[in-house]
């Protein structure tokens, strides 16, 4: 289901409503019943890969508890085994195969392509990290195995966070789902501000951005002069960054209704003054798995078991450069199987791991140099590690990086003078929202009524283009992870 | 457990401000506009193209049908002289009543001598646009003739509008675009492009496709804003629109560069017009389109003369016949139009020209669709 839609709106009210009345077990039924039919709604066939998969860690994870640590260390195994391989099959495969293929005959050997078809169930990435983080987690004894089955599923299966994250650890729900908060209407207020902040980012924001970025990757290569790809390159991030961050206030809104919190996943990434501080920033979850499950193990460091701090908080000396550089490799690839993921993780890779270098050399800096020089080499580094993410092929990417290190490819504009207006419309917007936000309004507090006026007209605002563009007319990009 | 005092007031009185502030948009109950035909302003009207009553003039795949509908009515196989074009050919500027466009005017002087004329145009149609309709329409008509004006604003239109793209689903159309490189990318194009003609584009063959359509009737019928949201949608763009025109004093004097990206593709499309209408045996007439020059032109006057000479000796090689009517509607046929800023005045309108200027295209055009016919 989609969470721009009258459909998942409709549904919300009605669980929403019944959680709030229902006693525990009811009330667990009703949470996984939900989010079968949430799910359910996209494509029914592929609600059995979700149920094995998370009977299949909740059943090792009971195990785990009385066998041997040998024993333990087969049970995690085999979790991860079966876990990563249907994520390899329904995520990889075809990936593997056509590059085998083509490495073949690049060597001479002539294989006839082989047409496969599989389609990738919504979510997979996303609920496969949730059940492996839960398996290792009662692995290091950092929880204790759920016996309740349901608790369990619901953690795993909680239709806000399902498909599109942000990936969560047990520790941090299971007990929310246990223990349900007492009823206050501030719930039900701070749950609707989110979803209405979420759906003006998707359906007002990502939405409406998104066919300038159509139109200017569709471009021809030839006639895209530097300025373009510039432009492309912050577009296509302030689309992904709505567009992602519109699924998480959405996700966090719904649960909070229900006096669940989730972890903040995004917090103004791209006002980040370096390239650490952006993975605090953005996708935090997702980040802060790789430290935990991915990272730290590699380097040998005490594990965290909180899904915040992203992977920039994660112990570094030169000794840890290769397991980064993994990391992050791994890190590309589970947005995709296409080598412009893997060139988007090298590339992330390679800022961090530069960053690491000359970061000593930074701290004489006043701060306000360090903030604002950070933040002029940050930005624009971010923006164009987009280009792989949305760019059509690997040539693509590097033909567009190529072209802004040529000055002549500056002299001429490829695209409609509104794209550029826009995007420097956007960028003004997020930097004057933070600066209100952060820095203005917190120094008229003492004028109630001023920031009243203004709160209530931004929300007049939002909520009459909420109304206008709403509409399923475009997936969030993250469904596609 | 209802402590008013915890009720967020400001959501709720932001809530219902912003459903209030969507009554008073819609309060003057504007009829229903279309974003593309804004631009036209009101001193334009667009005009159907009637011939006794049966139209002889579409814009698109919406209506094509019914032009098609009529064309059979004719009973006997006719030869089919195609005009496709912008809004010039549907808008009449100080519109009066009787007025009409060039379109029925040469349905009629046409139909003496047995063809059949018909015009399809939209509003800043690119030739893009005008391949993809062309390559829908070969396999509907008996195409002998096409008549291609071209316009130097529209070679900075890309993309294929909503109501245009249900022909990358007609297998010929997407036979004929793959025979040239800029078909193969319409069609490459369009299958990531999103629809925005279909609001449920994201829900395609899920069960939520129903339940939301369900939904939607339910709620359109119960509340009249839900129904309106299409108009609300073109308000708040053209609001945009006027509002951008009016912070950046542009208006329609303001100077149009080429934007080469998209002027190679459109003159690849071009050329891939010419192409196939070379392999279906249809005579092409390419005119480059009156323009109100009586005052300073809106191009930089360097690019506007590369192109129409680019356009004129593309249209040689291919043996097609090349006219320039720039000059052909003298300066009082042409007119004004509606501001395009906020709180503006009437403005110069460059592209569309009174009644009287539709009859002397119409007879520009005759005469040399009758000379091109006439030859071998």
């Amino acid at each position: 289901m989609i969470f721009n839609s009258l459909t998942y709106l409709l549904l919300l009210v009605f669980v929403v409503l019944l959680y709030w009345v229902l006693q525990y077990r009811a009330r667990l039924i009703l949470i996984f019943t939900a989010s079968l039919t949430f799910y359910g709604f996209w494509r029914v066939e592929f609600l059995p890969v979700l149920l094995f998969s998370a009977f299949l860690d909740w059943s090792v994870a009971q195990q785990m508890q009385s066998r041997s640590e040998r024993h333990r260390f087969y049970l995690l195994l085999l979790s991860l085994s079966v876990n990563l391989g249907l994520l390899i099959y329904f995520k990889y495969l075809i990936f593997f195969v056509e590059n085998a293929v083509s490495f073949a005959n690049l060597l001479g050997v002539e294989i006839d392509p082989i047409a496969m078809k599989i389609i990738l169930p919504l979510g997979i990435s996303f609920y496969t990290f949730q059940t492996i983080s839960y398996t290792v987690d009662v692995y290091r004894r950092c929880i204790e195995p759920e016996r309740n089955f349901i608790l369990y599923a619901c953690y795993v299966t909680f239709f806000p966070q399902l498909v599109a994250g942000p990936v969560l650890r047990a520790a941090e729900v299971i007990h929310q789902f246990a223990n349900r908060a007492a009823f206050s209407l501030d719930h039900l207020f701070v749950g609707a501000r989110w979803i209405l902040y979420g759906l003006f980012l998707k359906v007002v924001l990502a939405d409406n951005i998104a066919p300038l970025v159509d139109t200017g990757y569709s471009m021809s290569l030839v006639t895209m002069s530097a300025l373009d790809v510039w432009t492309l390159a912050f577009l296509f991030g302030f689309q992904i960054y709505f567009d992602f961050s519109a699924y998480s206030h959405i996700a966090l809104g719904s649960a909070r209704l229900m006096g669940i919190n989730f972890p903040e996943n995004f917090n103004f990434p791209y006002l980040a003054s370096s390239p650490k501080e952006f993975w605090r920033r953005w996708h935090i979850s997702l980040s802060s798995w790789i430290r935990d499950y991915l990272y730290l193990p590699l380097v040998g460091v005490k594990v965290h078991d909180r899904s915040i701090g992203g992977l920039g908080s994660a112990t570094a000396d030169r000794r840890h450069l290769k397991p980064l550089f993994f990391s992050w490799v791994i890190m590309g690839l589970w947005h995709g199987a296409n080598w412009t993921f893997l060139i988007w993780g090298i590339f992330h890779a390679v800022v961090i791991i530069f960053y690491r270098l000359i970061e000593p050399s930074t701290y004489s800096f006043r701060g306000w140099l360090r903030w604002w020089g950070g933040l002029a080499i940050t930005l624009p580094l971010i923006m164009l590690s987009w280009v792989p993410f949305r760019a059509v092929s690997v040539e693509a990417t590097f033909l567009m990086w190529a072209k802004i290190f040529q000055p002549s490819q500056y002299t001429w504009l490829g695209m409609r003078e509104n794209t550029y207006l826009i995007a420097t419309l956007v960028l003004l917007g997020v930097f004057s929202t933070y600066a209100v936000r952060e820095k203005i309004l917190p120094k008229f507090q003492n004028l109630k009524l001023v920031v009243s006026v203004v709160d209530i007209i931004i929300i007049s605002v939002i909520t009459a283009l909420v109304i206008i563009f709403l509409r399923p007319i475009n997936q969030f990009i993250y469904f596609q992870f | 457990m209802f402590n008013l005092k915890k009720v967020d007031w400001k959501l709720v009185l932001g809530i219902l401000n912003g459903i209030f502030l969507l009554y008073l948009v819609l309060a003057d109950d504007k009829e229903r506009r279309h974003f593309e035909e804004l631009a036209l302003g009101t001193e334009n009207t667009a005009t159907p193209g009637l011939v006794e009553g049966l139209a002889v003039h579409c814009h698109d795949l919406v209506d094509a049908d019914e032009c098609l509908t009529n064309y059979e009515r004719t009973g006997r196989p006719r030869p089919v002289l195609l005009w496709l074009g912008n809004s010039q050919l549907h808008a009449i500027n100080q519109f009066k009543p009787g007025e009409e466009t060039a379109a029925p005017e040469l349905h009629r002087r046409f139909q003496r001598h047995g063809d059949y004329f018909l015009t399809f145009s939209q509003p800043n149609a690119s030739l893009q646009e005008h391949y993809l309709l062309l390559a829908y329409l070969l396999s509907r008509l008996p195409i002998e003739t096409l008549v291609l004006p071209v316009v130097f604003d529209d070679m900075r239109e890309d993309g294929i509008r909503d109501s245009l793209i249900g022909a990358f689903r007609d297998q010929t159309t997407i036979v004929f675009l793959n025979n040239s490189t800029i078909g193969q990318i319409m069609i490459a194009n369009h299958d990531g492009q999103i629809d925005f003609s279909n609001d449920m584009a994201a829900l395609e063959d899920t069960v939520q496709e129903r339940s939301e359509k369900v939904l939607n009737s339910i709620l359109e019928e119960v509340w009249s804003i839900w129904a309106r949201r299409p108009i609300l949608r073109g308000e708040t763009f053209n609001w945009m629109y006027q509002f951008r025109n009016w912070v950046l004093g542009i208006n329609p004097s303001s100077t149009r560069k080429m934007i080469p990206g998209r002027y190679a593709k459109n003159r690849d499309a071009f050329v891939a017009i010419l192409d196939l209408a070379a392999v279906k045996k249809v005579k092409v007439l390419v005119y480059i389109v009156p323009l109100r020059n009586d005052v300073k032109v809106p191009y930089d006057t360097q690019e506007y003369s590369i192109f129409k000479s680019e356009i004129e000796q593309l249209s040689k090689n291919s043996s097609a016949h090349f006219v320039d009517f720039e000059s052909l509607v003298p300066g009082q046929l042409w007119g004004s139009k509606s501001a395009t800023t906020l709180g503006g005045e009437q403005e110069l309108d460059f592209m569309h020209f009174q009644a009287g200027g539709h009859h002397l295209l119409a007879e520009a055009l005759y005469q040399e669709l009758s000379m091109l016919r006439s030859s071998p």
